[in-house]
């Protein structure tokens, strides 16, 4: 029988600050942007770079190891991709995939300074119960159920500057 | 309050532009309302609530769908009494009733590339008018998209045109699954309108 508990998920949703330090992030960042982001632009899902199944398997191990500790699931990588915005990009919630198997997803912040107002938005029935802020280092650890999305909030242009740099993994138990 | 100027005297001519423009049909007309009748309608617009709304695609203010004054209500009812006859005769779609809700986007605000159709609302025609700002925007421009579908996805879509939101301006666009547009981000001032959709 399935519970309301299951039905609803979102069990999990913690941010742990300063997983990766600012060089270490700089290091992964660097070896990203030479892996080459592909823009997606259809824009009335997102606009966006994305990198596609990065590799850094000893850093994806680190935090295959701090989720499951979190969670208290013995978990494994599913997917990964990187996600890079700059001014006017955005994702929005129904261009992400619905998870019908209560996966646990990670967004771990590499972005070189923090951007105010870039979040992520995970939601439950379209409305926002967690808020990711833009703060390098940081990780965070969402068990999504079935009725959870996730947007990465517009980064404005007014700051040109602005990269925000996401990788996110999903995480299915072993 | 609403007056139908010289601009829309030739329909013929106004229904040949609205076929031809590009990405999708829209038109433009400016000096919608008698210059002497602006400070009326912005005491209207003085009286209304606003609120901050904010989505995925949208962060602004706006009054509610429905308005509070009668003051409010009566200027949607003639703006659809005067309009929608002409329009219906120019888009070659009957449009009665219109609704009307007043936007305030300041510094920061948005609203990301979206098509206005959904199948059960029963839009056909969207408007914006623009009102005259105390601090005219800059940013703000309402931007037109065209779109590629096939099997009923977009495949494509790429910026195809941008309209200023200068006071007193009133923009039309026919509402499908194809017109993708955005209102794109305010980078300081404040831009205000009028805006809704016409139904049958």
């Amino acid at each position: 029988m399935t519970t309301v508990e299951q039905l609803f998920g979102g069990r999990t949703a913690v941010v742990v600050d300063d997983v990766v330090g600012p060089s270490r992030a700089g290091e992964i960042r660097t070896r990203l942007d030479r892996a080459g982001y592909a823009r997606y632009a259809l824009l009335d899902r997102g606009s966006y770079g994305v990198l596609a199944d990065p590799q850094e398997p000893e850093l994806f191990g680190a935090l295959i190891e701090i989720a499951a500790r979190t969670t208290g699931r013995a978990l494994a990588l599913a997917e990964v991709r990187a996600l890079r915005l700059g001014p006017g990009d955005y994702l929005l919630a129904h261009h992400d995939r619905i998870h019908d198997d209560h996966p646990v997803e990670l967004a771990l912040d590499l972005s070189p300074a923090s951007v105010p107002g870039a979040e992520l938005h995970y939601r439950r029935r379209g409305q926002v119960y967690f808020r990711v802020p833009c703060r390098p280092g940081s990780l965070a650890i969402v068990d999504r159920g079935p009725t959870v999305s996730c947007n990465h909030t517009y980064v404005s242009k007014r700051n040109a500057a602005a990269s925000v740099v996401r990788l996110m993994m999903l995480l299915r138990d072993r | 309050m609403w007056q139908l100027g010289p601009g829309w005297s030739d329909e013929a001519e106004l229904a040949r532009v609205w076929r031809a423009a590009q990405p999708f049909s829209h038109l433009v007309f400016d000096d919608l309302v008698p210059g002497n009748r602006l400070p009326e309608l912005l005491a209207i617009l003085e009286e209304e609530p606003v609120h901050r709304y904010e989505g995925d695609i949208f962060a602004f203010e706006a009054s509610a769908p429905e308005p509070t004054t009668p003051e409010l209500r009566e200027l949607r009812a003639s703006f659809a009494s005067v309009l929608g006859p002409a329009l219906s005769r120019i888009t070659g779609r009957q449009v009665g009733r219109a609704d009307m809700r007043a936007y305030a986007y300041r510094v920061g605000h948005y609203l990301l590339p979206h098509a206005d159709h959904q199948d059960d609302l029963g839009r056909v025609i969207a408007y914006a008018y623009y009102l005259p700002s105390p601090e005219p925007p800059t940013g703000g421009e309402l931007e037109l998209f065209a779109c590629r579908a096939e099997h009923g996805e977009l495949v494509a879509t790429e910026s195809a045109g941008l309209i200023e939101p200068a006071p007193n301006r009133l923009v039309v666009f026919e509402v499908s699954t194809l017109s993708l547009h955005q209102v794109r981000e305010v980078l300081s001032g404040l831009r205000l309108s009028l805006a809704g959709w016409f139904y049958p």
